[in-house]
């Protein structure tokens, strides 16, 4: 099991720290250098902390967790009309993504109202393509409890965020309603950090059920195998997203008999993997649990 | 600009007196704007809004946001009538007119022309003041209440906005606020 974590800190011996992870069997999820201030997401072997945090402390850098690393999640709102984007739509993505997440957005076709609101299929799918998702639903009690009932057939986990502080319906934070300006203040940054809590706490429960139920292999070691045979174009940014349970590929039309082909251990991709079209965008790459396809390697 | 809400919750009146009062920031009609009302029902999905239209400043002429700085050329000193100013005299005087620099612009014109041009209205905050107030209307009520239907009153704008076809009852109860609300600010 791995460990995604964030360093930040300067140029001083930050090649050592790469190697490092390299040579303990991690990965270097991205890597961002700003002149003498670097930033790096390092994924590494759980039991491997102590030495990871001894090198940081070493380098003089420092690290921090992301616990919603890993993970691809969608925001939605009733529409991307200015009503609800883009406060609070953005404040929370940002926010999300402060914790190590890969947010989407996506503002329904009807979901705005109280009887009229709507999820259409395509829109259902194109959710539960990602990990989790969070809707943001407004300010009125009732609107919300109407509402809440489209996202009871999602088979993502999911989180309702809505305006009154408490409603009985689960999966829901309260507190952040309809805004007209940017989450800034103290009390703000603390609610978003509620909704955060919120998405680890259901995104976990994912996790522990993957664990149960080991996948054949790791996405992070398929994202590294990819950017080995499929790199990435000059400029292009998150060609490969890692999901909890696999991947989603931006490859061009023509590629994706070699994104098939792509051997882990002794198998192709295509054996221990459900490699689909996305709704939404690239090829989703579903890692199959090692109970059905055997040993890897 | 006093705002009032009811009928939200505790949560939701707060929220929305908030969003008046930045909407109408962001518009630029707070001082143009007596009093807003909103009354809630999200139970039934009903919202009146009611807006009592304040003092409207003076129209704008040219010669309250320019200054003369030369021969044949003057000066903008308030740039947020610049695009308006320009477009009223290129629509005037063609090609006549220069724009020397981002705020300098250079005409020639005789004596009386000129005097005649300074008091020549850029702006009159009236005529677009109750289109301003709609497109604030139209961002405070939810996305979702669409059907609208307006109760005329001398000097305010009443709207009573619903997902649903609104009914008889709804218009006269919306009726009643106006004459309870007005009756309050008397």
């Amino acid at each position: 099991m791995y460990k995604i974590m964030m360093f930040t800190g300067g140029v001083y011996k930050f090649n050592e720290l790469k190697e490092l992870v390299e040579d303990i069997g991690g990965f270097i999820l991205q890597e961002m250098v700003m002149q003498v201030e670097t930033m790096l997401h390092l994924a590494f072997p759980v039991e491997e902390e102590r030495v990871i945090r001894d090198k940081v402390k070493e380098v003089g850098g420092k690290i921090k967790e992301l616990p919603l690393a890993g993970a691809e999640i969608m925001i939605v709102v009733p529409s991307l009309g200015k009503h609800h984007a883009v406060d609070p739509m953005c404040d929370i993505a940002e926010f999300l993504r402060r914790n190590g997440a890969i947010t989407n957005m996506m503002g329904l076709a009807r979901g705005v109202g109280k009887r009229i609101a709507q999820m259409t299929a395509h829109e259902k799918a194109i959710i539960e393509e990602c990990d989790a998702a969070v809707f943001v639903f407004g300010n009125f009690e009732e609107c919300i409890e109407e509402k809440a009932k489209l996202c009871e057939t999602l088979e993502v986990p999911y989180i309702i965020v809505g305006g009154p502080p408490e409603l009985n319906i689960e999966h829901y934070v309260g507190n952040i309603g309809r805004r007209t300006e940017r989450m800034r203040r103290k009390n703000e940054i603390e609610q978003l950090e509620a909704v955060a809590e919120a998405v680890r706490v259901a995104i976990d429960e994912k996790k522990r059920e993957i664990d149960e139920d080991p996948l054949a292999t790791s996405p992070l070691f398929i994202k590294e195998l990819l950017d080995l045979v499929l790199p990435p174009k000059a400029g292009e940014e998150f060609s490969t997203i890692v999901q909890l349970d696999g991947l989603r590929v931006k490859v061009e039309e023509g590629d994706e008999e070699n994104l098939k082909n792509i051997e882990i251990g002794k198998r192709k991709l295509s054996d221990i993997c459900n490699i689909t079209k996305s709704e939404y965008d690239g090829y989703l790459v579903k890692i199959l649990p090692e109970a059905v396809t055997g040993s890897v390697y | 600009m006093e705002v009032k809400v009811e009928g939200g919750g505790e949560f939701g009146d707060a929220n929305y007196e908030k969003i008046c009062q930045n909407i109408y920031r962001d518009i630029g009609l707070q001082s143009n704007i007596d009093s807003v009302y909103l009354y809630c029902n999200a139970a039934e999905h009903v919202f009146i809004i009611s807006i009592k239209i304040g003092r409207v400043s003076n129209p704008v002429t040219v010669g309250d946001m320019t200054i003369i700085a030369g021969e044949d050329m003057f000066k903008v000193t308030k740039e947020l009538y610049a695009p308006r100013l320009l477009a009223l005299l290129w629509n005037r005087y063609g090609e006549k007119v220069k724009q020397l620099g981002r705020l300098e612009i250079s005409i020639k014109l005789e004596e009386k022309e000129m005097q005649e041009l300074r008091s020549q209205v850029v702006y009159d905050p009236r005529g677009d003041l109750t289109t301003r107030i709609l497109d604030g209307i139209d961002r405070i009520l939810p996305e979702g209440a669409r059907v609208r239907y307006s109760i005329p009153a001398t000097g305010r704008i009443t709207i009573i906005a619903s997902e649903n076809p609104i009914e008889e009852d709804w218009k006269k109860k919306a009726t009643d606020i106006l004459r309870k609300i007005s009756k309050g600010e008397a």
